[in-house]
């Protein structure tokens, strides 16, 4: 669960950071791009939410090195992002939004002609390049000129370039981009099974809320340059004081009355749907909406903590 | 029992392997260009055609040192051939006449080597990596530049190791620096065609928009060289001031300024023929001069290169 340290920052309880930022400051001229953005990125797959415009960018741009904050520092896998860039790169894999290959290569050839450029000796690039594009679901299509390639598979060999050396952690650009509702399961598999369990730790930046809740352990907000909050998309979901949906058979005035009587906080229902607020612990409340459900002759069809949607998250986000 | 089995382990691993250190991805890069090059067959035709100068006078030497040899009265004629022929003046031709295929190969290794990338949004790729500009321009510099080197470096070579091998009674190894001077002449052109054809791919994204642009500079400025030569060889050298010096404002101009001067002539018709009418030639330029006018191009267009590669928009 994410919580504020001594410094203001937010950071996590046993995981090991990934990335540090503290008071960053990035200025284009006079457009504060970052705004002072604190944030620490655990192990895991975090997703980076934000609308256009938001500072996004400029805070991946940031992390690979290619920008010099104004202010403010910052640190990737321990490396300094103002003056270990190229250490950075190293450790990192790109997968950009854009489609990108280098001209007139084989998937394999370009595979391990990236791996080489990361700095993997020409034969274990080329061992290497054939297990990523396997991986990747490639393998068939290994010999082809990229230029040649469907959109999902431009999509695939992206992340089989960005996969090759082997990176701590993975940017991931709108990995959906382009793709039928097919392709876009495979992709989101890829990306769920190469960041759980495989050490390597993924960035996600995506407008697709689905996405992001699919691979995604937690997620960071980052609006007008400034971070706007950050979390597990669990810890994020759950509502104040943790109420509760009941769901019953039928609406029954007498069940949300006898509630009431008790001293619960009961919302109009929407369906056969109640929300129920109250200070007691889940077992006990757990009793309480049995005993309410037995006096008033009600049948509770369905019991269960109630969240609200990373939507709901991200529009509160935006409107704070 | 099922007899599917899988062959390979096809999840995904961790690669534990050595990475080099950021530093060495130039040479890279510069592989990767050659190897494109090489792949591509009008280049080995390219190559011949540049040393057509060197592969002919090679051919006639060899005949005519053939047939004085079997004929004791062919001597005085192969005497008098060879006190025509000037043979700093055969490097000068057969560089001179290298340069318009070298266009053609620097146009070939190089027109697309940066256009190409700002297509396919390869910066992305190169950038990404622990690879910086300067690695990613010096790659594909020295992938052109390299190449054009070996192309022009091995007829010369090969004429001059015929030469001192066969024609030291005839005063080819008069100069003894002449091969050092063409040595370091044929770093220059290279240097020169490398950096031109760098800058101008940079600010394309298309292989032959870049290349139309070289070659329409490339010809423009030679029309005007040939013009400032013609000028002059009908003039007897007795021109303006100007005309001896614009004769080397071209591509090929400043090239040709730069052998003459290093070398130390100012050239002689081909093939040891008699010059027609005894027509002069356009004297050797400044050293200093010619040489400062080649690097100054040279870093002009580098820096164009340098300026237009960007760490470029990463994340939409």
């Amino acid at each position: 669960m994410a919580h504020e340290n001594s410094s203001g920052v937010l950071s996590y309880a046993r995981l090991v950071t990934v990335a540090r930022i503290s008071n960053l400051t990035v200025r284009y001229g006079n457009f504060t791009a970052l705004d002072d953005l604190s944030c620490e990125i655990p192990e895991g797959c975090t997703g980076l939410l934000g609308p256009n415009g938001a500072g996004k960018t400029t805070l991946l741009k940031t992390i690979l090195g290619f920008v010099n904050p104004t202010s403010g520092e910052g640190t990737v896998m321990g490396k300094d992002i103002r003056t270990d860039g190229m250490a950075i790169r190293q450790l990192i894999g790109l997968m950009p939004e854009q489609d990108c290959h280098i001209p007139g290569m084989t998937a394999v050839g370009f595979v391990s002609y990236a791996g080489e450029l990361s700095g993997m000796p020409p034969a274990d690039a080329l061992r290497r390049a054939h297990e990523v594009l396997e991986y990747c679901g490639l393998g068939e299509a290994r010999y082809r000129n990229v230029e040649t390639y469907s959109t999902g598979m431009k999509q695939r060999i992206k992340l089989a370039q960005a996969l090759v050396h082997g990176p701590k952690l993975l940017l991931l650009d709108e990995p959906t981009n382009g793709l039928d509702p097919r392709g876009r399961e495979e992709m989101l598999d890829l990306v769920r099974s190469v960041s759980h369990g495989r050490g390597v730790n993924v960035i996600v930046s995506s407008h697709l809320l689905p996405d992001i809740e699919r691979v995604c352990d937690r997620v960071i907000v980052v609006i007008k340059g400034k971070l706007r909050t950050a979390g597990t998309i669990k810890d994020l979901k759950k509502l104040a004081g943790q109420p509760a949906d009941v769901e019953l058979r039928e609406p029954s005035l007498a069940f949300s009355n006898l509630l009431m009587d008790k001293g619960l906080t009961v919302a109009p229902p929407k369906g056969n749907v109640y929300r129920v607020q109250s200070e007691l612990p889940p077992e006990e409340l757990l009793r309480v909406v049995q005993r309410a459900a037995i006096e008033s002759g009600a049948q509770v069809r369905g019991f269960e903590t109630a969240v609200r949607t990373l939507e709901e998250v991200f529009l509160e986000a935006l409107t704070s | 029992m099922s007899n599917i089995k899988p062959i390979a382990d096809l999840s995904y691993r961790n690669y534990d392997g050595p990475l080099k250190k950021p530093g060495s991805r130039w040479w890279v890069i510069a592989k990767n260009g050659i190897r494109i090059a090489l792949k591509k067959k009008a280049l080995w035709g390219l190559m011949f055609v540049s040393a057509w100068y060197y592969l002919v006078m090679l051919v006639v030497l060899f005949f005519v040192n053939q047939v004085t040899a079997s004929n004791p009265a062919g001597a005085q004629a192969m005497k008098a051939f060879m006190e025509r022929l000037v043979w700093p003046d055969q490097f000068l031709h057969g560089f001179s006449y290298a340069q318009l295929p070298m266009l053609i190969i620097a146009l070939m290794l190089g027109a697309g080597s940066i256009a190409n990338d700002n297509r396919a949004n390869a910066m992305l790729v190169y950038l990404s990596k622990p690879c910086d500009k300067r690695e990613y321009l010096f790659g594909k510099w020295i992938g052109i530049a390299l190449p054009i080197f070996v192309i022009m470096v091995v007829p010369t070579i090969i004429f001059y190791g015929y030469g001192a091998l066969t024609f030291r009674e005839y005063g080819f190894l008069k100069d003894a620096w002449l091969l050092p001077k063409m040595l370091a002449i044929i770093p220059i052109a290279a240097i020169f065609h490398a950096s031109i054809v760098v800058g101008i791919s940079s600010m394309f994204n298309q292989a032959r928009n870049a290349s139309a642009t070289y070659a329409g500079i490339y010809f423009i400025t030679n029309f005007f060289t040939l013009l400032m030569g013609g000028i002059w060889a009908s003039s007897r050298g007795e021109t303006p001031f100007p005309v001896k010096h614009l004769f080397y404002a071209s591509i090929d101009g400043v090239l040709i300024g730069v052998c003459k001067a290093i070398i130390g002539t100012k050239g002689s018709a081909p093939f040891g023929i008699q010059s027609p009418g005894g027509v002069s030639q356009v004297p050797a330029p400044n050293i200093a001069a010619i040489l400062g006018i080649a690097l100054l191009i040279s870093v002009v267009f580098v820096l164009i290169a340098w300026r237009k590669i960007r760490a470029v928009e990463v994340i939409g």
